[in-house]
């Protein structure tokens, strides 16, 4: 009790969750060692400079954090009068990349401003969470009806058409739309909706694999053989098939405790991407089964710390923001690390704060500017 | 409640903790997924990533040994070239470093970049090595290595592989004796071949492989460079010798019938006193660089599929390569014609020497003690042997001669009697005693075995014999010749003649000098003084048939000889000149062979004479070999012309000796007013040959000599084809032939012989 007067009487001392900060800098920093470790090969090859990609991440580390703990000291209702902003901007990005794209590994994904690339879908990830928070705030108990529904989810249409048509970049396109339903879902007081929802999603699916699997010559274009390669690796080892089954190559060789830093084989030429989107198969192979299962305990602690900050927030629009990151967060872990693991068919999803990616970083930090922004708001008293 | 804050309902939270657990769940399936990997997979999958570690292991080339003549001047070397690789994958990385690249290759290289593009297209997911520039030097390359350095470079995908090739400075200069290597370090014909393994190093290798702890480790053996070689040959001598032969090509191409200068031309220098080769050239030549240019061809026999002449079907004349015909020749027939062209005429191409073995004959006959060499003997144009009349090349006779006479003037009948003096016995064993019909093992690709081109004791008979005296009936090769006939003159030390006499590795140290090999004593320094002075008497002697052979301002020796081929009576020659230098203490040896000159008649020694002349002219001021002669105000002349250095003695020369000087010149000039004695002398001029006419027969003969020129082909066509089918042949059915056919011919011995000699300047003091 006495505590408690204490923070009562000095009322201006705010919550921070520094065991979320802990456990962002630890992944931020594992990050970084890893990427050091996986591209150093690629990066003395390519660019006679093992640091290459190290140094530039670090640079985006660094700035993202700078945006963190910018956002962070700003009160995230400011943010509530920018979604609409934010929302236009992110779609004009997306547009530009029409124009100004810039051909990267066979896709026209980022965009040059002032000599930094950028990606365009990252920023979308960023503005659709404030969107939605804003609508859901402003829809309130007109989110359980229908329409509330389809206006929620009907918000994120335009920015996934965009990413999927323009960039041709459906994993984005999944984790907007993902982002979305799981923000809507969290907002919604009902379920039915979301479980047929889901059960149509999951038919659907299961009948389009069904069918490719049977009717393996069939023109369905690029995705259809990334599932048929799903479906049989092997059977594709030379061809499109290689990175996937290098990336199992590079688990399943790892074993229990790894090969030990920087002893990973697969990285050397074998597997394409390896610092970026099968980041995750080299830290099992040089750091084992226990490193990944490492690696998935600190996102599930962070998520925690997220689901406290919500259930803490001080209003509905400061918990759905957290809610998106959690989202984010979520969807992309999962979708990463299934892909690695061949659980779904092969589609290009980096690790939030470990894969190779200035973008993608300095707008998961900004998230996470916001979370802290929500945190801030808290009053202890408050936080149960 | 649109006023107030809206809050995050209790449901709302419900709802979060519901994501939440959703989402534990979903990790612990894919941490299930994960150790299924890692339990289900594990080893499998261990041993897939080791297997794909092997490094494909890279080997580095070699460099092949340099071949240097004697000077150190380079006859061939391999030098580092760079071909141009493009790795498609690579470049596919980057777009924006596609069109830059293409550009820097099209400007550095003047690649055709519209094929590359193409390539690149169809290929671009899977292909990482394809070459598209081959052969560049460094210089090439240097620039478009500095824009790839540069720190923005816009190259990508483009590496360069090492590889070493071959060049030889000298273009055609020793060609035959050089030989030529293909870049996969295969040496073909003369030191290539011959020294393919010394020259040859050892592969490098760069590869991977896995240490105790499972970690992948990188070796690289470097590789080991060939060594190179130094040869005897000096290049300067070898281009001497090759300017005379090309010159006397210029000189009698196309002149009778169409084509080169003579059929082969070959010359030999060697060093009497150790073996060495100074110099072996052949005629014609070709460029190493462009071995399989065919315009080299061009002049030369046509050979068909099988090897042998082409004759045309309608004429019966031999054909000759054209610059029309060339094209038309299948791959069998022209592969045969550079095998020709490629061949070493001097150590692979065996004929029969004529009379340039009939000091080997004498050599023996008084080693042996048959002959004392002060008995004489009485020409009369002919000689019966074992029942067949076997002519000297002067049909009127030279009278009565001695040994050394028999020499000088190239008399068979004198050399039959030496013969018979001597024994078939005696002449097989110093025949073996010089090598002859065994290889000399010269150190060169493509020598010839002639062991069943020459006769042995059991099949020679008399008339055999008698031919073989002077040097018809058996066949040897150049080198054995002049190596054989430095044994006659360098007081009787036969050495194995070699090209080789240093062995370098890479860094140039020695790693083997190459020692004169002495193999035998073929004669005691006394017949080898004695046939030295013999031999002298050829070139200085009055009736010498060698007197045009001799270079101002020097005095050699030597023997002249002209060699009828198979079959008998096809008026086709071999004539050649085998000189020494200088006459009294000889240092060096030089054999010029001249296989049918392009002239009407061929049977004059002096197409190699005067070849040798030339050369020597030459060769003798540039060893530093003081002239011991004096001059005529035209040699002189001659000299200066040439911008030689005259290191004669000061003097004014006599009246006699420019008489002989004359001679030299002038050999063809018929002299007047001689002994009456040498009938031919007498015969009238033809204006329009220069030759005399015999008024009994209306053959030819040389006004000098009395030699019968131009003889007659026989009206029976002499089906002999080789010296194998000789031996089976009735050698009497032979001689029949000929001497029924053709009574006035020179000189018929059967089978093979006909009238060895030739060179024929002098057969004047008949008897």
């Amino acid at each position: 009790m006495a505590n408690r007067f204490i923070f009562r009487k000095k009322s201006r001392v705010r919550y921070f969750d520094y065991t979320m900060l802990l456990t962002l800098i630890i992944l931020l920093v594992f990050g970084l060692v890893m990427l050091y470790s996986v591209s150093s090969y690629d990066g003395s090859v390519q660019f006679n400079d093992p640091a290459y990609y190290l140094r530039k991440q670090a640079i985006s580390t660094v700035l993202g954090l700078a945006v963190m703990f910018g956002v962070m000291m700003v009160p995230y209702h400011f943010f509530e009068r920018l979604a609409g902003w934010a929302y236009v901007i992110a779609l004009a990005l997306l547009g530009l990349v029409i124009k100004f794209g810039v051909m990267k590994n066979g896709a026209k994904r980022w965009i040059y401003v002032f000599g930094i690339s950028i990606q365009p879908a990252e920023i979308a990830k960023l503005a659709i969470i404030l969107m939605v928070s804003y609508i859901a705030v402003r829809l309130g108990k007109q989110i359980a009806t229908w329409k509330g529904f389809l206006i929620t989810m009907g918000v994120s249409l335009p920015m996934v058409a965009a990413i999927y048509f323009i960039t041709s970049n459906l994993s984005s396109a999944i984790i907007v739309f993902g982002i979305t339903f799981l923000m809507c879902f969290v907002a919604s007081p009902d379920y039915l909706k979301f479980i047929l929802m889901t059960l149509v999603i999951v038919a659907v699916a299961a009948a389009v694999v069904y069918f490719i699997a049977t009717h393996p010559d069939s023109d369905l274009g690029v995705r259809s053989t990334r599932i048929l390669i799903w479906l049989d690796p092997e059977k594709y080892a030379s061809g499109k098939g290689y990175q996937t089954l290098q990336a199992l190559y590079a688990i399943g060789s790892g074993g229990i405790f790894g090969k030990g830093i920087g002893q990973s084989m697969q990285k050397l030429g074998f597997l394409p991407e390896a610092q970026n989107d099968m980041i995750f198969s080299i830290i099992c192979e040089e750091l084992g089964f226990f490193g990944g299962l490492c690696v998935i305990a600190l996102f599930l602690l962070l998520l925690w710390r997220c689901v406290l900050t919500a259930n803490s927030a001080k209003d509905m629009y400061g918990a759905l923001l957290t809610v998106g990151f959690i989202g984010h967060i979520a969807i992309q872990v999962i979708l990463n690390i299934a892909v690695v693991t061949n659980t779904i068919p092969n589609t290009g999803i980096s690790l939030p704060f470990i894969s190779y990616g200035g973008s993608s970083v300095v707008s998961l930090l900004f998230e996470v500017g916001l979370v802290f922004s929500v945190q801030r708001s808290i009053m202890i008293k408050d936080y149960v | 409640m649109s006023k107030q804050p809206k809050t995050f309902t209790n449901a709302m939270r419900a709802k979060l903790a519901i994501l939440y657990i959703l989402v534990l769940l979903v990790f612990v399936f894919l941490t299930y997924r994960l150790y299924a990997i890692t339990r289900d997979n594990g080893e499998r999958y261990k041993k897939q990533v080791l297997s794909q570690q092997k490094y494909d292991s890279m080997t580095i080339p070699y460099k092949r040994g340099s071949i240097l003549d004697s000077n150190g001047s380079v006859l061939a070397a391999s030098e580092k070239v760079y071909n141009v690789i493009l790795d498609s994958v690579d470049l596919n990385r980057d777009e924006a470093k596609i069109e830059p690249t293409f550009n820097a290759l099209r400007s550095e290289f003047g690649i055709n970049v519209t094929d590359v593009r193409g390539f690149f297209e169809s290929n671009k997911e899977t292909s990482r090595y394809r070459v598209i520039a081959r052969k560049l030097p460094y210089e090439k390359i240097q620039h478009f290595i500095e824009l790839q350095n540069a720190e923005d470079s816009l190259i990508a995908g483009v590496w360069f592989e090492e590889e070493y090739q071959r060049t030889y400075p000298g273009g055609s200069l020793a060609c035959d004796v050089v030989g030529f290597a293909s870049t996969d370090n295969v040496g073909t014909y003369g030191l290539e071949e011959y020294y393919n393994d010394v020259l040859s190093g050892t592969q490098g290798r760069q590869y991977g492989y896995m240490n105790e702890e499972g970690a992948l480790e990188r070796t690289t053996i470097s590789a080991e460079d060939g060594y190179s070689i130094v040869t005897t040959i000096d290049a300067n001598i070898q281009s001497m010798v090759e300017r005379h032969l090309r010159k006397f090509d210029e000189e009698y191409h196309d002149n009778a019938r169409p084509g080169n200068g003579a059929n082969n031309l070959g010359c030999v220098i060697m060093n009497i006193h150790t073996g060495e080769i100074l110099a072996m050239a052949s005629y014609p030549v070709f460029d190493l660089n462009n071995t399989r240019d065919t315009n080299a061809l061009i002049g030369m026999p046509m050979l068909d599929e099988k090897g042998k002449r082409v004759v045309d079907p309608e004429t019966g004349t031999k054909l000759t390569i054209t610059e029309e015909n060339v094209g038309s020749l299948t791959d069998e027939a022209m592969y045969q014609n550079l095998n020709a062209l490629w061949k070493n005429f001097c150590i692979s191409d065996a004929y029969e020497p004529g009379s340039v073995s009939k000091p080997l004959t004498v050599a023996g006959a008084l080693e042996s003690g048959s002959i004392t060499g002060n008995e004489s003997y009485n020409c009369q144009g002919v000689l019966e042997v074992g029942g067949h009349e076997i002519h000297c090349h002067n049909t009127y006779g030279d009278g009565i001669l001695t040994v050394t006479e028999g020499i000088e003037r190239s008399c068979n009948v004198v050399l039959m009697n030496v013969a018979a003096a001597e024994g078939v016995g005696n002449y097989v064993k110093f025949q073996h005693n010089f090598n002859l019909g065994l290889k000399t093992n010269i150190d060169l690709a493509g020598e010839s075995r002639t062991d069943t081109l020459v006769y042995s004791k059991d099949n020679m008979r008399s008339s055999e014999l008698a031919t073989c005296s002077f040097g018809q009936g058996y066949n040897c090769t150049m080198i054995q010749m002049i190596s054989a006939f430095s044994s006659l003159i360098n007081g009787g030390y036969y050495y194995e003649p070699h090209v080789v006499k240093k062995i370098l590795n890479s860094s140039g140290a020695t790693v083997q000098n190459i020692e004169p090999r002495l193999l035998r004593q073929t004669i005691s320094k006394e017949t080898s003084d004695r046939i030295v002075s013999m031999c002298n008497t050829v070139v200085t002697g009055e009736h010498g048939t060698g007197k045009t052979a001799r270079p101002a301002g020097y005095m050699i020796g030597g023997k002249t000889g002209t060699a009828q081929t198979l079959p008998r009576g096809n008026n086709e020659y071999v004539v050649s000149f085998m000189g020494y230098a200088p006459a009294n203490d000889p240092e060096i040896a030089i054999y010029v062979v001249v296989d049918r000159p392009n002239v009407h008649h061929q049977d004059d020694a002096k197409y190699a004479t005067r070849i040798v002349r030339s050369i020597l002219t030459e060769v003798l001021p540039y060893m530093g070999i003081f002239m011991t002669e004096e001059l005529s105000e035209k040699e002189k002349a001659e000299l200066e012309e040439l911008q030689l250095e005259i290191t004669a003695p000061e003097g004014l020369l006599t009246e006699e000796e420019e008489v002989g000087l004359e001679d030299v010149a002038e050999a063809d000039v018929p002299e007047e007013g001689e002994k009456s004695e040498e009938i031919w002398k007498t015969f009238a001029v033809d204006p329009r040959t220069g030759y005399a006419v015999d008024p009994n027969t209306g053959d030819y003969v040389d006004p000098v000599t009395g030699a019968a020129i131009g003889e007659k082909p026989l009206d029976e066509t002499i089906t002999v084809a080789g010296l194998e089918d000789l031996v089976e042949i009735s050698y009497d059915d032979i001689l029949a032939d000929l001497n029924d056919t053709k009574e006035e011919e020179t000189g018929d011995s059967g089978e093979d012989t006909e009238d060895g000699d030739s060179g024929d300047d002098g057969a004047k003091e008949g008897e």
